[in-house]
Protein backbone atom coordinates (compact mmCIF):
# COMPACT_ATOMS: atom_id res chain seq x y z
CA UNK A 1 0.00 0.00 0.00
CA UNK A 2 2.85 2.46 1.12
CA UNK A 3 4.51 1.81 -1.96
CA UNK A 4 1.81 2.60 -4.83
CA UNK A 5 1.54 5.35 -2.83
CA UNK A 6 5.16 6.33 -3.36
CA UNK A 7 4.99 5.13 -7.03
CA UNK A 8 1.93 6.98 -8.64
CA UNK A 9 2.80 11.13 -8.18
CA UNK A 10 6.29 9.71 -9.38
CA UNK A 11 4.60 8.13 -12.75
CA UNK A 12 2.49 11.73 -12.84
CA UNK A 13 5.99 13.65 -12.23
CA UNK A 14 7.46 11.58 -15.00
CA UNK A 15 4.72 11.94 -17.77
CA UNK A 16 4.66 15.53 -16.67
CA UNK A 17 8.50 15.56 -17.43
CA UNK A 18 7.75 14.06 -20.91
CA UNK A 19 5.12 16.28 -21.84
CA UNK A 20 7.59 19.48 -20.76
CA UNK A 21 10.39 18.06 -22.83
CA UNK A 22 8.51 16.89 -25.96
CA UNK A 23 7.03 20.73 -25.46
CA UNK A 24 10.45 21.79 -25.58
CA UNK A 25 11.79 19.60 -28.53
CA UNK A 26 9.00 20.93 -30.81
CA UNK A 27 9.88 24.39 -30.17
CA UNK A 28 13.55 24.24 -30.77
CA UNK A 29 12.22 22.02 -34.02
CA UNK A 30 10.08 24.80 -35.55
CA UNK A 31 12.93 27.38 -35.17
CA UNK A 32 10.97 29.81 -32.75
CA UNK A 33 13.49 32.57 -31.50
CA UNK A 34 13.44 35.80 -29.29
CA UNK A 35 14.31 36.23 -25.46
CA UNK A 36 10.73 35.74 -24.75
CA UNK A 37 10.88 32.21 -26.38
CA UNK A 38 14.00 31.47 -24.55
CA UNK A 39 12.95 32.73 -20.99
CA UNK A 40 9.75 30.31 -21.49
CA UNK A 41 11.86 27.24 -22.99
CA UNK A 42 14.34 28.07 -19.38
CA UNK A 43 11.24 28.66 -17.14
CA UNK A 44 10.12 24.68 -18.83
CA UNK A 45 13.88 23.34 -17.73
CA UNK A 46 13.53 24.96 -14.37
CA UNK A 47 10.35 23.02 -13.36
CA UNK A 48 11.66 20.17 -15.13
CA UNK A 49 14.77 20.57 -12.57
CA UNK A 50 12.24 21.32 -9.45
CA UNK A 51 10.29 18.32 -10.17
CA UNK A 52 13.25 16.18 -10.31
CA UNK A 53 14.46 17.45 -7.01
CA UNK A 54 10.85 17.46 -5.37
CA UNK A 55 9.64 13.97 -6.34
CA UNK A 56 13.14 12.11 -7.94
CA UNK A 57 15.97 13.14 -5.12
CA UNK A 58 13.16 13.14 -2.78
CA UNK A 59 14.19 16.36 -1.31
CA UNK A 60 10.31 17.40 -0.91
CA UNK A 61 10.33 14.73 2.06
CA UNK A 62 14.16 16.78 3.55
CA UNK A 63 13.41 19.63 5.84
CA UNK A 64 15.82 22.65 6.65
CA UNK A 65 18.92 23.23 4.38
CA UNK A 66 19.12 20.04 1.96
CA UNK A 67 15.42 20.96 1.05
CA UNK A 68 16.58 23.76 -0.67
CA UNK A 69 19.80 22.90 -2.46
CA UNK A 70 18.56 21.97 -5.53
CA UNK A 71 15.81 25.00 -5.95
CA UNK A 72 19.10 27.29 -4.66
CA UNK A 73 20.62 25.89 -7.72
CA UNK A 74 18.46 26.28 -10.37
CA UNK A 75 17.23 30.11 -9.09
CA UNK A 76 21.20 30.50 -9.58
CA UNK A 77 21.47 28.95 -12.55
CA UNK A 78 18.11 31.30 -13.82
CA UNK A 79 19.29 33.87 -12.98
CA UNK A 80 22.75 34.15 -14.66
CA UNK A 81 21.44 32.19 -17.70
CA UNK A 82 17.96 34.97 -17.88
CA UNK A 83 20.95 37.96 -17.30
CA UNK A 84 23.10 36.25 -20.30
CA UNK A 85 20.15 36.31 -22.35
CA UNK A 86 18.79 39.47 -21.85
CA UNK A 87 21.73 41.48 -22.90
CA UNK A 88 21.96 42.53 -26.43
CA UNK A 89 17.94 41.62 -26.07
CA UNK B 1 3.70 13.66 7.53
CA UNK B 2 7.20 14.01 9.44
CA UNK B 3 9.88 15.48 7.23
CA UNK B 4 13.35 14.10 7.52
CA UNK B 5 16.34 15.87 8.35
CA UNK B 6 19.05 14.40 5.69
CA UNK B 7 18.65 13.75 1.68
CA UNK B 8 18.28 10.36 1.23
CA UNK B 9 21.61 8.04 0.46
CA UNK B 10 25.02 8.53 2.24
CA UNK B 11 25.35 12.33 2.99
CA UNK B 12 28.72 12.38 1.88
CA UNK B 13 27.29 11.90 -1.93
CA UNK B 14 25.15 15.38 -1.38
CA UNK B 15 28.24 17.84 -0.71
CA UNK B 16 29.67 15.35 -4.08
CA UNK B 17 26.16 16.54 -5.84
CA UNK B 18 26.70 20.30 -5.04
CA UNK B 19 30.08 20.45 -5.76
CA UNK B 20 29.29 18.95 -9.02
CA UNK B 21 26.19 21.50 -9.70
CA UNK B 22 28.03 24.08 -9.24
CA UNK B 23 30.70 22.77 -11.71
CA UNK B 24 27.81 23.09 -14.00
CA UNK B 25 26.17 25.99 -13.16
CA UNK B 26 29.56 27.80 -13.74
CA UNK B 27 29.44 26.12 -17.51
CA UNK B 28 26.24 27.12 -17.92
CA UNK B 29 26.54 30.89 -17.12
CA UNK B 30 30.11 30.49 -19.29
CA UNK B 31 28.07 29.91 -22.04
CA UNK B 32 25.10 31.90 -21.60
CA UNK B 33 27.93 34.88 -21.32
CA UNK B 34 29.95 34.07 -24.07
CA UNK B 35 27.35 33.52 -26.62
CA UNK B 36 26.25 37.00 -25.06
CA UNK B 37 28.98 37.80 -27.29
CA UNK B 38 28.83 36.09 -30.12
CA UNK B 39 25.20 35.43 -30.83
CA UNK B 40 24.98 35.07 -34.66
CA UNK B 41 27.91 32.29 -34.29
CA UNK B 42 25.85 30.52 -31.36
CA UNK B 43 22.57 31.03 -33.27
CA UNK B 44 24.26 29.53 -36.82
CA UNK B 45 26.36 26.67 -35.32
CA UNK B 46 23.35 25.45 -33.02
CA UNK B 47 21.32 25.05 -36.05
CA UNK B 48 23.82 22.41 -37.21
CA UNK B 49 22.68 20.15 -33.82
CA UNK B 50 21.01 17.14 -33.99
CA UNK B 51 17.83 18.49 -32.10
CA UNK B 52 16.36 14.87 -32.60
CA UNK B 53 18.83 12.56 -31.13
CA UNK B 54 18.38 15.60 -27.98
CA UNK B 55 15.06 14.45 -27.69
CA UNK B 56 15.39 11.26 -27.56
CA UNK B 57 18.46 11.60 -24.80
CA UNK B 58 16.48 14.09 -22.71
CA UNK B 59 13.35 10.83 -23.06
CA UNK B 60 16.51 8.38 -22.17
CA UNK B 61 17.27 9.71 -18.98
CA UNK B 62 14.25 11.20 -17.79
CA UNK B 63 13.06 7.46 -18.12
CA UNK B 64 16.15 5.74 -16.51
CA UNK B 65 15.52 8.20 -13.59
CA UNK B 66 11.93 7.19 -13.39
CA UNK B 67 13.16 3.41 -13.37
CA UNK B 68 15.60 4.13 -10.20
CA UNK B 69 12.79 5.48 -8.28
CA UNK B 70 11.09 2.66 -9.06
CA UNK B 71 14.44 0.43 -7.90
CA UNK B 72 14.41 2.60 -4.35
CA UNK B 73 10.51 1.58 -3.93
CA UNK B 74 11.25 -1.71 -5.10
CA UNK B 75 14.13 -1.94 -1.92
CA UNK B 76 11.74 0.09 0.42
CA UNK B 77 9.49 -2.92 -0.21
CA UNK B 78 12.33 -5.22 0.41
CA UNK B 79 11.89 -6.34 -2.46
CA UNK B 80 15.59 -7.19 -3.99
CA UNK B 81 14.91 -9.19 -7.42
CA UNK B 82 12.39 -6.23 -8.28
CA UNK B 83 15.01 -3.44 -7.65
CA UNK B 84 17.70 -5.39 -9.23
CA UNK B 85 15.46 -5.26 -12.42
CA UNK B 86 14.67 -1.63 -12.47
CA UNK B 87 18.05 -0.61 -11.87
CA UNK B 88 19.04 -3.09 -15.35
CA UNK B 89 16.49 -1.22 -17.09
CA UNK B 90 17.91 2.56 -15.60
CA UNK B 91 21.09 1.02 -17.37
CA UNK B 92 19.90 0.09 -20.58
CA UNK B 93 17.95 3.82 -21.09
CA UNK B 94 21.56 5.16 -19.91
CA UNK B 95 23.30 2.95 -22.46
CA UNK B 96 20.53 4.08 -25.15
CA UNK B 97 21.91 7.62 -23.99
CA UNK B 98 25.69 6.11 -24.68
CA UNK B 99 25.15 5.25 -28.31
CA UNK B 100 23.13 8.08 -29.62
CA UNK B 101 25.31 10.92 -27.93
CA UNK B 102 28.42 8.89 -29.20
CA UNK B 103 26.60 9.04 -32.78
CA UNK B 104 26.54 12.98 -32.12
CA UNK B 105 30.24 12.82 -31.79
CA UNK B 106 31.07 10.80 -34.90
CA UNK B 107 28.79 13.21 -36.87
CA UNK B 108 30.52 15.96 -36.00
CA UNK B 109 34.18 14.46 -36.00
CA UNK B 110 33.42 13.12 -39.32
CA UNK B 111 32.83 16.74 -40.77
CA UNK B 112 36.10 17.56 -38.63
CA UNK B 113 34.55 19.78 -36.27
CA UNK B 114 37.11 19.81 -32.98
CA UNK B 115 37.23 22.07 -30.30
CA UNK B 116 39.33 24.56 -32.39
CA UNK B 117 36.60 24.84 -34.69
CA UNK B 118 34.64 27.93 -33.03
CA UNK B 119 33.50 28.94 -29.70
CA UNK B 120 30.49 27.22 -29.81
CA UNK B 121 31.49 23.72 -30.54
CA UNK B 122 34.45 24.27 -28.27
CA UNK B 123 31.34 25.02 -25.15
CA UNK B 124 28.93 22.43 -26.94
CA UNK B 125 31.69 19.65 -27.21
CA UNK B 126 33.46 19.91 -23.56
CA UNK B 127 30.12 20.73 -22.07
CA UNK B 128 28.80 17.82 -23.62
CA UNK B 129 31.24 15.44 -23.19
CA UNK B 130 31.81 16.33 -19.58
CA UNK B 131 28.11 15.39 -18.98
CA UNK B 132 28.86 11.72 -20.94
CA UNK B 133 31.82 11.26 -18.57
CA UNK B 134 29.19 11.79 -15.45
CA UNK B 135 26.70 9.43 -16.61
CA UNK B 136 29.16 7.15 -17.53
CA UNK B 137 30.33 7.15 -14.15
CA UNK B 138 26.51 7.37 -12.76
CA UNK B 139 26.08 3.81 -14.83
CA UNK B 140 29.56 2.22 -13.07
CA UNK B 141 27.50 3.11 -9.77
CA UNK B 142 24.23 1.56 -10.65
CA UNK B 143 26.12 -1.38 -11.99
CA UNK B 144 27.68 -1.96 -8.74
CA UNK B 145 23.99 -0.56 -6.66
CA UNK B 146 22.38 -3.92 -9.28
CA UNK B 147 25.11 -6.00 -8.50
CA UNK B 148 24.74 -5.89 -4.57
CA UNK B 149 20.96 -5.98 -4.94
CA UNK B 150 21.17 -8.89 -6.88
CA UNK B 151 22.83 -10.87 -3.89
CA UNK B 152 20.44 -9.74 -1.46
CA UNK B 153 22.70 -6.82 -0.14
CA UNK B 154 20.28 -4.54 0.50
CA UNK B 155 16.67 -5.24 2.32
CA UNK B 156 14.17 -2.26 3.81
CA UNK B 157 15.93 -1.67 6.87
CA UNK B 158 19.33 -1.17 5.05
CA UNK B 159 19.41 0.33 1.18
CA UNK B 160 21.85 3.32 2.03
CA UNK B 161 23.29 2.63 -0.90
CA UNK B 162 20.72 2.28 -3.56
CA UNK B 163 19.52 5.62 -2.13
CA UNK B 164 22.98 7.16 -2.87
CA UNK B 165 23.59 5.77 -6.43
CA UNK B 166 19.90 7.16 -6.82
CA UNK B 167 20.51 10.54 -5.93
CA UNK B 168 24.19 10.71 -7.57
CA UNK B 169 21.91 9.61 -11.38
CA UNK B 170 19.31 11.87 -11.01
CA UNK B 171 21.95 14.72 -10.50
CA UNK B 172 23.55 13.46 -13.66
CA UNK B 173 19.23 14.03 -15.35
CA UNK B 174 19.14 16.88 -13.53
CA UNK B 175 22.12 18.86 -15.40
CA UNK B 176 20.58 17.71 -18.73
CA UNK B 177 17.17 19.48 -18.09
CA UNK B 178 19.16 22.59 -17.92
CA UNK B 179 21.80 21.60 -21.06
CA UNK B 180 19.09 20.49 -23.40
CA UNK B 181 17.04 23.21 -23.81
CA UNK B 182 20.46 25.77 -23.00
CA UNK B 183 22.63 24.13 -25.78
CA UNK B 184 19.78 22.80 -28.61
CA UNK B 185 16.73 24.96 -28.20
CA UNK B 186 17.38 28.49 -26.81
CA UNK B 187 18.08 31.01 -29.16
Amino acid sequence: MEDKKFIRPCTIIYLLLLALTVTTWFIGTKGFSGMQISLMVLGFALIKGQLIGDYFMGLKQVAGFWRWTVTLWLILVGCLVSYAFSLNA
Amino acid sequence: MEKNKWPPGDLVIWFFIMAELLVFGVFFAAYAFTRANNIELFNEFQLTLDRNAALINTVALITSSYFVVRAVAAIRDDNSKRCFHWLLAALFMGLVFLVVKGYEYHHHFSLGINLNTNTFYMFYLSLTFFHFLHVILGMIILLAVALKARTGGYSAAEHTGVETGASYWHMVDLVWMILFPLVYVMR
